[in-house]
C-alpha cells in the first residue's frame, strides 16, 4: 500500500460529475482493482460455505466420518479464506476511500489557491465547507462501494450458477426472484430520500442555531435572553426529532421489507427443495445448502441497494466539486514588464509616488478601498505602473510587487512565526522590526511560546485590535516594493495608533507606500495626502496644509470635533456638572 | 487546536448518565426490546422447521411440504412485520432521547459562568456544539439501536441453540477466549486511535475551509505553495492516524472472522460424532448448524458498531463536561445601597504571579461619564471586566452601593452593570429579536427608541422588511459597524444604571461614531458610563478621563485638567489634534 497523499494529484477531468468520478477511479485504478479482486474472493468464499455445509450434513446423514472430516475442513478452509480476504478487502477499501477523499481535497485546495480573490466572490463559504464536511466522504463512499458492489454481483452470479447446475427449477426461481426483490423495495427509496433530505436540512438549521448561540454567548450571558434562546432551540430540536421519526418510519418499513421479501424467496426455495429431496432428486445436504443460499443472498442484495444509493450521492457530491473546479479567475495578467515607478489610478487620479508615504482620505471608506483594489489589480481598472499599464504585467508579478493589506485579510492556523513571515525568508531581526513597527510586540510577549506559539484557526484567540496589529506586522515583514494599507489602525487604541504612525513611516522610509486612513495621527506622518470625494481626488498636499486650506478635509479627519459639543464653558469649570451649564 | 478550557466528564460520569438515560422511559424501552426479541425469535423458527423436515425425510414420515413452506413464509413474514415495528419504536425512542440530550446540552452552554465565556476563545465550545453533537447523534441514531438489536438477536439465538442441543454448544465455546482477548486488546487501543483519527480528519477539513475562506489573502501574500503544503501535511497526518486504526483492525478482524466460522465447524464435527454415537438427532444437528451460521450476523453487527459507540461515548464525555464548569459566583447577602461603583486596591492576574492590575483605586460617581484611555495591554479591558462584575479581583474589592459585584446574583448584576465589548454578534432571527434579547417584553415603540438612540433607525427602515427583516447567519448581512449599533441598542433597552463600553464603537466610521456617542449620551443621561476608548474625542467628551498605564491609573481628571497638566494624555491629545506642542511623538506609556 502506497503512502498518502500523492505528491501530485493530477489534473482533474471536470467536464461533468460523472467524468470527475471516473477520473478519480482511474487515478487509483491499481488499488481499486486489487480491492475488487479481494472483494470477489471474499464474496465467493462466503457463497461457497452453504455448499460445503450441505456436503457436511450429507456426510453426517451417511455416517461418513471421513467425508465429515474432509467437508468440515473445507468449511474451515473457506472460513479462513473469508477471514483473510475480508481483512484485505477492508484494507483496500479504506485505502481507496481515503485516496479519493484526499485527492478531492488536494484538487479543491489547488483550485482555491489558483482562484484566489475570485473564489469568495463566486462561491459561498458554506458551499465550500460542505465539500470538506460531506462531499469528500460521499466521493470516498462511491469508491468504496465499487469494491463490495462488484463482489456482490459476482457472488449472486456464482450462487445462481451453482443452483442451476444442481436444479434448473431452483436456479431459475432464484435468478428471477432476486432482481424482483431488488426492484420491489424501489418505491420505498424515493420517499426515504425525500424525508432524509428534509431531516438533513432541518438538522443543518439546528446546528447553525447552536453555533449562533455559542458565537453570541458573550452577549447572551452579558445582557440576558438565555431563556428565549433555549426555548427557540428546543422548538427547532423538536422539529428535527419529528423529521427524524418520519425518516425512521420509512427506514423501518424498508428494514421489514428486506426481511419479508427474501423470506418469501426462502420459503419458495425450501418448498421446491423439499419436494426434490423427498423424491430423492437432491440430497438432504443439498436442501440445507439451498436454504443457506437463499438466506445468504440477502447480503449481496442489500449491498446492491447500498451501491445504488452511494453512487447517487457520490454523483451529487461530485457535481459541487466540479462546479468549483470549473471557475476561472476574474482578473488575468499579461506578459509585459515594468521598471516600476509611479503607480497611478486613472479613474480617481490618485497617484502613488515611488519612495514616498502617500495617504488617501475619504469620508466613505468604500471609496478608498475601491481605489486600493484597483491599484492592487483585484478588480479591473485603468492603472499605470511606471510607463506601462498594470494589466500588461503577469498577475503573480503584480502580487509580488504590490501588496494590498486590508482588514478582511485572514490569519491562518499554524505557528505565529510562519504566519508573520510569509516568504519564509525574513530574518529574526526583520520580524522583530516589523512587530515593533506594528506595535505588536506585546501580543507576542504575552504568548507563552512567543513567536513559536500556535495560532488558532482565523486567529480567533486574539482580540480585534491584536489581529489588526499582527496583520500589519505581516504586511511589513513581507516588505513589498509597493505596500497598500487599508485602514491599518481602525481597531487599535490612540496610544498605539500614535506609535504605529511614527514607526510605520520609519519602517517604510524610501519605499513606496499608500495608506487609506482618516486618522490624523497617521496622516500627520504621511509625506503626501490625497483627499478623495465621490471617488475622485479633490485636493492634495501635506496633512497640515490640507487641514488649514480645505474645510471638507478638516471635517473628515477631525471627525467633526471642531463643532461645538456644548455651549462654551467658562474656563476652569469642570465638565462634570451639567447643572453649571444651565446656570 | 485551541486551548481546552472546558472540562471533560470521566468514564464513571458518562456511564451513570447513559444508564439514567436508558432507564428514563422503561415502558417504551421494554416495548422496543420485546418487539426485537419477538422478531429474532420468529426468524429462529425457520431452521427448527428445516431440521424437523430433514428428520422427517430421514424417518420416511410423509410430510406436507406445502404446509412446511407456508409455515416458513408465515414466520418470516411475521419477522418482517415485527422488525418494522421494532425499528420504528426504537428509532422514535432514540429521537426523543437525542432531542433531550442536545437540548440539555444547549441549556448547559447557556448557563456557563460569565468568566468562562469571557475568556478568549470559543473554539472548544464550537467544536463541542457541532462535531460532538453530530457524533453523538450518529451514535444514538445508528450505533445504539444496532448494538441493542444485535445483543437481543445474539441472546435469543444462543438461547435457541441451548434449547436445540446443549451438548452441541459446548465445543463452540472454544471461540469465547479468542473473541474476548482480541476484542479487549482492540478496544483498549481503539478509543484513542479513533479520537486522534477524527481530530486529524477535522484539522484537514478545517484547513480546507481556511484556504477557501482566506483565498484572497492567499493570493495577496503569495501563500499558494504554503497552503498546498499545509494541505498535504494535514493529509499525511490524517493518513498516519487512519493507518494506526487500520493496523488495529488488521489484527482484530481476522480473529473475529475466525470466531464466526469456528463454531460452525465444531458444531458440524461434534454433531456428526454425536449423531453417529446416537446422542443427538439429525434434526438437532441441522438446526444447530444453521443457528451457528445465523449467530455470525448479530456478532458482526456488534463488532462493527462497537468503536462507533466508543467514539460516541467520548463525545458524550465532552458534552457532559460542560456541566462540570464550577459556578464562579457565590451569592452573598449584601444588597447594594445606591449606585456608586468603587474599586479599592484591585489586583488581578490571568496567570498566577503575573498581575496585570497593580492596586487600582477608582470611585465612579453615579451619573458621570468616565473615559479610560491608555496603550494596549495596559489593563483597560481587564479593569472594565472587573468593574462589570465579570471577574472578581485577586485582592481588593469592586462594589456597587457597598455590595461586592461578584456576590450579586447574575440577574441582579445585569440590572446594575452591563458590559458591551468590541466583539459583537448578530443573532439569526429578525432585527427586532436582536434588540429584544435583554427585554423580551418591550414593545415596538421602545425598540424604535432604542434604535434611534444609537443612530440605527434610519438604516433599519431601509431594510427590506424593517424590524421583521431576517438577519444573522443566512439572513440579510449586517456590517460590523451596524452590529455594534445593535449591541448598544440592546443595552439601551436593558437600561442598567451603569454601562461599561469596551471599544463599543470602534468599528463604526469615526464621524458616525461621534454622532452616535452623542445621541447615546442623551438617552443615557443620568446613567453612569465607563467608556474604554481608542478615539480621543470620546475622552474629550467625557466628564473625567482615566489614563491607564502598566496596570495603574496614572492620570485622572477632566480633559482640560489633564491637558493643562502636560502629562502623557496632553502629549497624545496635541498629536491627535494636529497642533505641535514641543514634541511630535507622544510619550510611550
Amino acid at each position: 500500500m502506497r503512502s498518502l497523499p500523492v505528491a501530485d494529484p493530477g489534473v482533474p477531468d471536470a467536464r461533468s460529475p460523472f467524468r470527475y468520478l471516473l477520473w478519480t477511479a482511474r487515478s487509483q485504478a491499481g488499488s481499486l482493482l486489487v480491492g475488487i479482486g479481494y472483494a470477489i474472493l471474499w464474496w465467493t468464499a462466503m457463497a461457497l460455505v452453504p455448499a460445503a455445509v450441505g456436503r457436511s450434513v450429507d456426510a453426517v446423514w451417511n455416517k461418513d466420518m471421513r467425508g465429515l472430516l474432509i467437508w468440515s475442513a473445507v468449511v474451515f478452509g473457506l472460513g479462513a479464506a473469508q477471514a483473510v480476504t475480508s481483512t484485505m478487502r477492508h484494507r483496500m477499501a479504506v485505502f481507496n476511500w481515503l485516496s479519493a477523499a484526499y485527492r478531492t481535497v488536494q484538487v479543491t485546495v489547488r483550485q482555491a489557491t489558483r482562484l484566489g480573490a475570485t473564489l469568495p466572490k463566486r462561491v459561498s463559504t458554506g458551499e465550500v465547507v460542505s465539500v470538506g464536511n460531506s462531499d469528500i466522504a460521499h466521493i470516498g463512499n462511491a469508491m468504496d462501494i465499487l469494491l463490495r458492489g462488484t463482489g456482490a454481483i459476482v457472488a449472486i452470479v456464482t450462487v445462481t450458477v451453482i443452483l442451476i447446475g444442481t436444479s434448473p427449477a431452483l436456479g431459475l426461481t432464484v435468478l428471477i426472484g432476486v432482481p424482483v426483490m431488488a426492484v420491489a423495495v424501489g418505491p420505498l427509496l424515493r420517499p426515504l430520500h425525500r424525508r432524509q433530505h428534509a431531516h438533513r436540512d432541518l438538522q443543518g438549521e439546528l446546528s447553525t442555531r447552536a453555533a449562533d448561540i455559542v458565537a453570541g454567548l458573550r452577549v447572551l450571558r452579558g445582557v440576558g435572553g438565555e431563556q428565549i434562546f433555549a426555548e427557540r432551540y428546543a422548538e427547532e430540536s423538536q422539529k428535527v426529532r419529528h423529521a427524524g421519526v418520519r425518516v425512521a418510519a420509512v427506514e423501518a418499513t424498508l428494514e421489514g421489507a428486506q426481511v419479508l421479501l427474501p423470506g418469501l424467496l426462502i420459503a419458495g426455495v425450501t418448498w421446491l427443495g423439499a419436494r426434490a429431496a423427498l423424491s430423492g432428486e437432491i440430497t438432504v445436504g443439498q436442501l440445507v445448502a439451498f436454504y443457506g443460499y437463499a438466506a445468504f443472498l440477502i447480503s449481496p442484495l442489500r449491498t446492491l441497494t447500498e451501491a445504488a444509493d452511494k453512487l447517487t450521492k457520490g454523483h451529487v457530491a461530485a457535481r459541487r466539486v466540479v462546479r468549483i473546479l470549473n471557475l476561472r479567475p476574474e482578473v488575468t495578467g499579461g506578459t509585459g514588464t515594468s521598471q516600476g515607478g509611479l503607480l497611478r489610478d486613472v479613474a480617481s487620479g490618485v497617484a502613488v509616488r515611488p519612495g514616498v508615504l502617500t495617504a488617501v482620505v475619504s469620508a466613505v471608506p468604500e471609496e478608498s478601498a475601491a481605489i486600493a483594489d484597483r491599484l492592487g489589480r483585484y478588480t479591473d481598472g485603468d492603472v499605470d505602473f511606471g510607463d506601462v499599464p498594470l494589466d500588461s504585467l503577469p498577475l503573480d508579478e503584480v502580487r509580488r510587487r504590490i501588496l494590498v493589506a486590508d482588514n478582511e485579510a485572514g490569519l491562518f492556523a499554524g505557528s505565529l512565526r510562519d504566519e508573520l513571515d510569509v516568504t519564509g525568508a525574513a530574518s529574526e531581526e526583520a520580524l522583530a522590526r516589523a512587530l515593533r513597527a506594528a506595535c505588536a510586540e506585546d501580543v507576542v510577549e504575552a504568548l507563552p511560546d512567543g513567536l513559536d506559539a500556535a495560532v488558532a484557526e482565523a486567529g480567533r484567540e486574539f482580540s480585534g485590535g491584536q489581529r489588526q496589529r499582527l496583520r500589519l506586522a505581516r504586511a511589513l515583514a513581507a516588505d513589498p516594493e509597493v505596500l497598500v494599507l487599508v485602514e491599518p489602525t481602525s481597531a487599535v487604541d490612540a496610544h498605539s495608533e500614535a506609535r504605529i504612525a511614527v514607526r510605520l513611516a520609519e519602517a517604510r522610509t524610501g519605499r513606496t507606500t499608500l495608506v487609506c486612513t482618516t486618522s490624523p495621527l497617521v496622516l500627520d506622518h504621511a509625506d503626501h495626502v490625497v483627499y478623495v470625494e465621490d471617488g475622485v481626488a479633490r485636493a492634495q498636499g501635506t496633512h497640515r496644509e490640507l487641514l488649514t486650506e480645505n474645510a471638507a478635509y478638516r471635517a473628515v479627519v477631525t471627525r467633526g470635533e471642531e463643532e461645538p459639543v456644548r455651549p462654551p464653558e467658562p474656563a476652569g469649570v469642570g465638565r462634570g456638572n451639567p447643572g453649571e451649564e444651565a446656570a | 487546536m485551541s486551548a481546552q478550557i472546558l472540562p471533560v466528564a470521566d468514564r464513571a460520569q458518562v456511564r451513570a448518565y447513559a444508564r439514567r438515560l436508558t432507564l428514563k422511559y422503561p415502558g417504551t424501552l421494554s416495548a422496543a426490546l420485546g418487539l426485537h426479541s419477538l422478531a429474532a425469535a420468529a426468524g429462529l423458527v425457520v431452521p427448527w422447521i428445516l431440521g424437523d423436515l430433514v428428520q422427517d425425510i430421514r424417518n420416511g414420515t410423509r410430510t406436507d411440504v406445502t404446509m412446511v413452506a407456508l409455515a416458513i413464509a408465515g414466520f418470516l413474514a411475521a419477522q418482517g412485520v415485527l422488525v418494522r415495528f421494532a425499528v420504528y419504536v426504537s428509532s422514535r425512542l432514540g429521537e426523543k432521547v437525542l432531542a433531550e440530550l442536545r437540548e440539555e446540552f444547549v441549556g448547559r452552554v447557556l448557563a456557563l459562568p460569565l468568566s468562562t465565556v469571557e475568556r478568549a476563545g470559543s473554539g472548544d465550545l464550537i467544536t463541542r456544539t457541532s462535531r460532538d453533537v453530530d457524533t453523538l447523534s450518529r451514535s444514538v441514531r445508528h450505533a445504539v439501536p444496532e448494538t441493542v438489536i444485535a445483543l437481543v438477536a445474539f441472546a435469543i439465538t444462543a438461547g435457541a441453540l441451548v434449547l436445540t442441543g446443549p451438548l452441541l454448544v459446548l465445543p463452540a465455546l472454544v471461540v469465547v477466549p479468542l473473541l474476548w482477548i482480541s476484542t479487549r486488546w482492540y478496544l483498549r487501543r481503539a478509543r484513542d486511535g479513533y479520537l486522534r483519527e477524527n481530530a486529524a480528519y477535522a484539522d484537514m477539513t478545517e484547513g480546507l475551509a481556511e484556504t477557501v475562506g482566506g483565498a484572497r489573502t492567499v493570493e495577496a501574500l503569495g501563500l499558494q505553495d504554503r497552503r498546498r503544503r499545509r494541505t498535504d501535511t494535514d493529509i499525511a497526518r490524517s493518513w498516519a492516524a487512519e493507518r494506526y486504526t487500520l493496523g488495529l483492525r488488521m489484527v482484530w478482524f481476522p480473529a473475529v472472522e475466525f470466531g464466526y466460522v469456528l463454531p460452525i465447524v465444531t458444531t458440524l464435527l461434534a454433531g456428526g460424532v454425536f449423531y453417529m454415537q446416537g446422542w443427538v438427532t439429525i434434526a438437532q444437528v441441522t438446526a444447530a448448524t444453521l443457528y451457528m451460521q445465523q449467530l455470525a450476523d448479530p456478532l458482526d453487527r456488534l463488532m462493527s458498531w462497537i468503536d462507533e459507540l466508543q467514539v460516541g461515548g467520548a463525545s458524550m464525555a465532552r458534552l457532559l463536561g460542560v456541566a462540570e464548569v464550577p459556578d464562579d459566583r457565590a451569592e452573598g447577602s449584601d444588597t447594594p445601597e445606591g449606585e456608586e461603583l468603587r474599586a479599592a486596591d484591585v489586583r488581578y492576574a490571568y496567570r498566577e504571579g503575573h498581575d496585570v492590575l497593580h492596586g487600582v483605586d477608582l470611585v465612579v460617581r453615579p451619573g458621570e461619564r468616565l473615559a479610560m484611555v491608555g496603550p494596549s495591554g495596559a489593563g483597560k479591558s481587564t479593569l472594565g471586566r472587573l468593574l462589570a462584575g465579570v471577574h472578581g479581583p485577586r485582592t481588593g474589592s469592586v462594589t456597587v452601593g457597598g455590595a461586592s459585584l461578584v456576590e450579586l446574583p447574575l440577574d441582579d448584576l445585569r440590572g446594575h452593570v452591563a458590559l458591551v465589548t468590541q466583539e459583537h454578534h448578530v443573532f439569526r432571527g429578525t432585527l427586532r429579536d436582536n434588540v429584544l434579547i435583554a427585554r423580551p417584553d418591550a414593545d415596538d415603540d421602545q425598540v424604535r427608541a432604542a434604535l434611534e438612540a444609537v443612530d440605527a433607525w434610519e438604516w433599519t427602515v431601509g431594510l427590506p422588511e424593517g424590524l421583521d427583516t431576517m438577519v444573522g447567519s443566512g439572513g440579510e448581512a449586517v456590517p460590523p459597524a451596524q452590529a455594534q449599533q445593535l449591541a448598544l441598542a440592546r443595552l439601551v433597552l436593558a437600561d442598567p444604571h451603569t454601562l461599561v463600553l469596551d471599544e463599543a464603537t470602534s468599528l463604526i466610521d469615526p464621524r458616525a461614531a461621534r454622532s452616535l456617542e452623542r445621541s447615546l449620551a442623551a438617552v443615557l443621561d443620568g446613567r453612569t458610563v465607563i467608556a474604554i476608548a481608542h478615539r480621543l474625542y470620546t475622552a474629550h467628551d467625557a466628564d473625567r478621563v482615566a489614563v491607564v498605564e502598566d496596570g495603574r491609573i496614572s492620570e485622572l481628571g477632566s480633559h482640560d485638567e489633564l491637558v493643562a497638566a502636560g502629562g502623557s494624555y496632553a502629549a497624545l491629545w496635541s498629536s491627535w489634534h494636529g497642533r505641535p506642542v514641543g514634541t511630535d511623538t507622544p510619550r510611550a506609556g
